[in-house]
């Protein structure tokens, strides 16, 4: 077996022990109690003794998407003044950095298109492409304004309709998400405007429909690339966790994971879905290729303090020196692992409930209505949440775990019927 | 592997998977490189300001293709036998200037490799040295800006006592230092 936490961690953590399990030729793992204040699990500046020593992970040439990114590189190069293949580039890196969970690759897609970002006026397809990257980015009200631009000039553009019902998805406004789907449908074709209606419905208390419709166009998908496949199995899985349809949703991850094996986006999701399974060793094989993405790695912690692992304490240090680090860098684009960190590991529920909500006014999305109220359940401040709680009323949010939540916060008056397989 | 044909930029189809994503996944993991200027106690020349510049060894890798084999991990080997052109790259990117009439220049004096939450990092050690004690510094910073303007460099200058900090990026990449 390949040591996959072995080499990953090691770069990062050369003097921890070297698995998560202890193993034959780890050495002892010292446990520090939390209270005991943040072990230092760095050496100082060091020379390693041997070449083969490995230090760091990088993209593998053997990788297809690496060699596609290489080429393509190559192309831009040769061609720096054309716009297609700056787009082909910029999507390639945009889309390498969403798999693997790493926001470089962001930054490069943004000076490949940089050029175009000064003309006058700027085309649309960099406005659009622009827009990915500043939602990603989760820089939201940015990525917005360059979508209506690019939409004004170009009101075909079924990728910046689509972009746009995402984001209003992503915001939780969905009666204009539901507009932009139309817009999609029209713009792209049937298929497309299916899926963007299904993700809508399964946000809106109509994840049976959502299935229905998903379903639908898996059948039709049989032709297209393993990862918009993969992408339909990643949205069903979704609509059957908000149905509480668990060996639904995890028969649809697994077949995700089976066309793209290691997309970040897909396992994380999954790895939470074990996560609230109690199934956290799973999580612990599912991202041991993962450790570089701070999303997966916040799954690693989790997983690790679920199963009451002696190394919990340091790479709950870890995690928290990273998220150090993007506050040191000026990003605050992580609340939603920030929020769960402050909560699960940091047991510290104020701190939780006010990263939560800061969280909340950007993004509403299924789990950061969760967390929001799982952290107001915890710091036993029901009414700090009233308007989250008239939030899922009003859109008729399906969740077993948020109905429990809100049943905790107000009970007595909660009349929507929890859904259950 | 998905096989979406990059060249469709007008296909319904194309990004798709990645568009209704993108906000899930969230953005993580950016590239930052740590810049610390400590200024020491006068010696013979003025005073000694020495400075240790962490860069992440996957940044280089990016520029540099440093995996020298493509397997995907890079090695100890791959990284020194190629400290020449790290050396050279990091310091055409990094300029200091003790003002008008005070040209200062930037030694280097060696490189270890220094273990961070996010991975290893190159540690370019090095001394600053100006024509006359300088009272103020320039420094103009430009690494990776040309092919990741999200890069930061998470600047600290110790002086005695006293801390100074910034975040060089591309609209905040000359400092202004008093002494």
């Amino acid at each position: 077996m390949r040591p996959m936490i072995v080499l990953a961690l090691g770069l990062a953590l050369a003097t921890l022990p070297r698995h998560a399990s202890a193993s034959a030729e780890a050495k002892p793992p010292v446990t520090v109690p939390p209270s005991a204040g943040p072990p230092p699990p760095y050496r100082a500046p060091y020379e390693p003794t041997h070449d083969e020593e490995v230090l760091q992970d990088v993209p593998a040439i053997s990788d297809p998407a690496v060699a596609r990114m290489t080429s393509l590189r190559r192309a831009f190069g040769a061609a720096p003044h054309d716009l297609p293949t700056a787009l082909s580039l910029a999507s390639a890196y945009i889309d390498y950095g969403r798999q693997v969970g790493d926001a470089h690759y962001a930054g490069y897609a943004e000076a490949v298109i940089a050029p175009w970002l000064v003309a006058q006026p700027v085309p649309s397809k960099v406005l659009v492409t622009e827009a990915i990257i500043l939602q990603y980015r989760h820089q939201f009200p940015e990525a917005r304004q360059r979508l209506h631009e690019a939409l004004n000039a170009d009101p075909g553009s079924a990728q910046g309709w689509l972009t746009l019902a995402t984001l209003d998805m992503v915001q939780g406004d969905y009666a204009a998400a539901g507009k932009e789907c139309v817009q999609v449908t029209s713009a792209a074709d049937v298929a497309t405007g299916l899926a963007c209606s299904a993700t809508l419905r399964s946000y809106t208390g109509h994840a049976r429909q959502s299935l229905a419709l998903l379903d639908q166009v898996q059948l039709g998908a049989a032709t297209q690339s393993a990862g918009y496949r993969a992408w339909v199995h990643g949205l069903s899985a979704e609509a059957a966790e908000r149905l509480g349809d668990w060996p639904l949703a995890e028969t649809h991850y697994q077949a995700a994971l089976k066309l793209v094996p290691r997309d970040n986006f897909l396992l994380v999701a999954y790895a939470d879905f074990l996560l609230d399974r109690s199934r956290p060793r799973e999580v612990l094989g599912l991202l041991a290729n993962s450790v570089q993405s701070d999303t997966a790695f916040l799954r690693i912690v989790l997983a690790q303090a679920a199963l009451k692992s002696p190394d919990t304490a340091r790479y709950t240090w870890i995690m928290a020196a990273r998220f150090a680090a993007l506050t040191e860098r000026g990003s605050d684009f992580f609340g939603r692992e920030q929020a769960r960190f402050a909560l699960e590991l940091q047991h510290d529920p104020q701190a939780a409930l006010d990263l939560a909500r800061k969280n909340w006014q950007r993004q509403r999305e299924p789990w950061d209505t969760r967390l929001l109220l799982a952290a107001a359940v915890a710091a036993q401040e029901p009414r700090a949440v009233t308007d989250v709680l008239e939030f899922r009323r009003r859109v008729k949010l399906e969740d077993p775990v948020i109905d429990g939540l809100a049943q905790e916060l107000r009970p007595g008056a909660d009349t929507m019927a929890i859904s259950q397989p | 592997m998905r096989s979406i044909e990059w060249t469709r930029l007008t296909s319904a189809g194309f990004w798709l998977t990645l568009l209704l994503w993108a906000a899930n996944a969230g953005a993580h993991s950016a590239s930052d490189a740590y810049l610390n200027l400590s200024i020491g106690a006068p010696g013979l020349g003025g005073p000694v300001i020495e400075g240790q510049w962490d860069i992440a060894l996957r940044d280089l890798a990016f520029v540099l293709d440093l995996d020298a084999d493509g397997d995907g991990r890079l090695t100890w080997g791959e990284v020194h036998r190629r400290w020449p052109d790290i050396v050279s790259y990091a310091y055409r990117h990094l300029r200091i200037d003790g003002g008008a009439g005070n040209a200062c220049t930037i030694e280097p004096s060696r490189q270890l490799i220094d273990d961070h939450a996010d991975g290893a990092y190159a540690a370019l050690f090095f001394a600053v040295h100006c024509a006359q004690k300088p009272q103020r510094l320039t420094l103009d910073y430009s690494l990776f800006f040309a092919i990741d303007p999200s890069h930061r460099g998470i600047f600290v200058l110790q002086s005695g006592p006293a801390t100074t900090t910034a975040v060089l990026s591309p609209d905040n990449a000359s400092l202004h230092l008093r002494l």
